[in-house]
């Protein structure tokens, strides 16, 4: 086990995390105690809202309208880079030329062979 | 000394026909209130653009609920992350499945940073949770099998096996009268058996 490698993109599992078992300082436990304390708050506010029995609205969770908003606006912190002007153009130019240039030749040949009676009409499904 | 009783939407309509005639504003903005509620979330708990100064690191954590040293924005190369934080790539699949969860099925706390893909990683789709076999063993495993799978096909088109066939024999003398045989004329004995 000692040569085990996650898959990619995978993680590794909890076990054989070496920061399970050597990351003990202190810094690393103040950190882990402000998440905590972060979450606390967090989990505090929501309960409050959660058990308020006069309470007859949805509890709106900002953190979901965070991400809603970034996730629907991405043109707002638009700027036109080398790359993002090159995936704009790959994904967005250059499909519909190649797709044109392709259909349209291979329908030509097609009409080409009916036309001179050479087209060969298989019964298979995959033409 | 009771105020006397006065209706409140006679009021609020002169109000407004008022303001109407000495405003600014001109079409639709005229007959709005410029005005909004102070109650909901306000404008500046939305994400912004990409943070520069210490400070403003700092005001996006806070803003996102994370811990300063926590806290990473997207590289700022124009692709419209602006300052929204960078959170590791990991799948819902790898929460605690024990734990109380604000949303159980979405393994989520309440007011928890999303990540960017987080519709992604919910527990119907991606998952990058610790594979149960190594990826050598399932490279192997996948296209060991799907080659042998085309090899033997390849192998079944060239060299077909199949159960013996001969040409349909017909009786009454290979049809001779369905076929249009004369039926003055004696046909020609047509013997499809051998004895």
């Amino acid at each position: 086990m000692a040569d085990y490698r996650e898959a990619p993109l995978a993680s590794r599992p909890k076990t054989l995390d070496p920061n399970e078992y050597f990351n003990l300082s202190p810094n690393h436990r103040r950190s882990e105690e402000d998440r905590a304390a972060l979450r606390a708050n967090l989990k505090r506010q929501y309960q409050t809202q959660l058990n308020n029995p006069h309470r007859k609205e949805l509890i709106e969770d900002p953190a979901l309208t965070r991400w809603v908003y970034a996730r629907a606006n991405p043109y707002l912190t638009f700027k036109p880079t080398f790359k993002t002007s090159l995936m704009g153009a790959m994904f967005g130019v250059v499909p519909l030329f190649v797709l044109y240039y392709v259909f349209k030749t291979d329908r030509d040949r097609k009409e080409e062979q009916i036309k001179a009676g050479t087209l060969e009409r298989k019964f298979s499904l995959s033409s | 000394l009771s105020p006397q009783p006065v209706n409140m939407a006679g009021v609020g309509f002169r109000r407004w026909a008022q303001a109407l005639s000495k405003g600014k504003g001109s079409g639709i903005s005229a007959l709005l209130s410029g005005c909004r509620a102070a109650s909901g979330a306000s404008k500046d708990g939305l994400p912004g653009p990409y943070p520069t100064t210490p400070d403003e690191k700092a005001a996006a954590a806070k803003k996102y609920n994370m811990r300063v040293e926590d806290y990473e924005p997207y590289p700022n190369n124009g692709e419209g992350y602006g300052d929204y934080p960078k959170l590791p790539d990991r799948s819902q699949h790898e929460r605690d499945p024990w734990y109380q969860w604000d949303h159980p099925d979405l393994r989520r706390n309440w007011g928890e940073p999303m990540h960017w893909n987080f519709d992604m990683f919910i527990r119907n789709r991606v998952d990058t949770s610790p594979s149960p076999v190594s990826w050598s063993t399932m490279c192997k495993q996948l296209f060991g099998f799907i080659g042998f799978m085309l090899f033997m096909f390849y192998v079944g088109e060239k060299i077909p096996a199949y159960q013996p066939v001969a040409p349909k024999q017909y009786p009454y003398n290979n049809l001779y009268l369905e076929r249009g045989g004369d039926p003055e004329k004696q046909p020609e004995e047509v013997k499809n058996y051998e004895i």
